[in-house]
């Protein structure tokens, strides 16, 4: 559009929303993280999750953005199950 | 209103415990000006109602008052150092570089998940 005076990092609504989301499942990764009993697996968890997230960073197809999106909420519900039982 | 409120219980709890000790000069004469003052809700008043509070508890265990949450004062410069302290133990930024006006993204390099990494910090330091 040439007409259009937005910056050119500016990002659609849907990126926005996916950006969003990312976020949102990481604080909710780390919060549950935070729960685990032992702390080496913690920092080791930690680490983890920071790096799994930095690595793809940099992808901007939305289809395997969303992919990813996808593994890190499963993993973040295998985590939140395995923390239930350990509990119980 | 809150203060008119908060102003009664210090009367109420400063007579009742004058009468229950029985002579403590120091609660009596802090509840006299207390009562006078009781449209100024400053921070004096703040700290006279916990010493009050402090002497009723030390003088008369069955008195049952409330307890008031005793953490430091927020002011400036405390919510300044302790919001540089969090960012200072935070690895990724330098603390020599750091300053209040620096920009997470421009100046030290920071990006969104390091922000939310910052945030969570600062919700453990500043929340219960």
């Amino acid at each position: 559009m040439s007409g259009s005076r937005l910056p050119a990092v500016t990002l659609t609504l849907k990126q926005f929303l996916q950006r969003q989301r990312v976020l949102g499942l990481y604080r909710s990764l780390l919060r549950t993280i935070r729960e685990v009993p032992d702390p080496a697996d913690q920092s080791y968890l930690r680490s983890w999750a920071r790096d799994e997230f930095q690595r793809n960073k940099t992808a901007t197809n939305p289809d395997a953005i969303r992919m990813m999106v996808m593994q890190a909420s499963d993993h973040l519900g295998e985590l939140q199950t395995s923390l239930a039982l350990a509990r119980s | 209103m809150a203060s008119r409120v908060l102003a009664q219980c210090v009367r109420t709890l400063a007579r009742s415990s004058a009468r229950l000790s029985g002579g403590n000069l120091a609660v009596r004469a802090v509840a006299a000006p207390v009562s006078a003052s009781h449209r100024s809700f400053s921070v004096i008043s703040n700290a006279e109602r916990r010493r009050v509070l402090e002497q009723s508890r030390v003088s008369v265990v069955s008195v049952w008052c409330r307890q008031y949450g005793d953490l430091p004062p927020l002011t400036l410069e405390t919510i300044r150092d302790r919001v540089m302290y969090v960012l200072k133990l935070y690895d990724k930024v330098n603390p020599e570089k750091l300053q209040t006006t620096s920009h997470f993204m421009k100046d030290l390099g920071l990006d969104s998940l390091d922000q939310v990494e910052i945030i969570m910090a600062m919700e453990d330091e500043f929340g219960e």
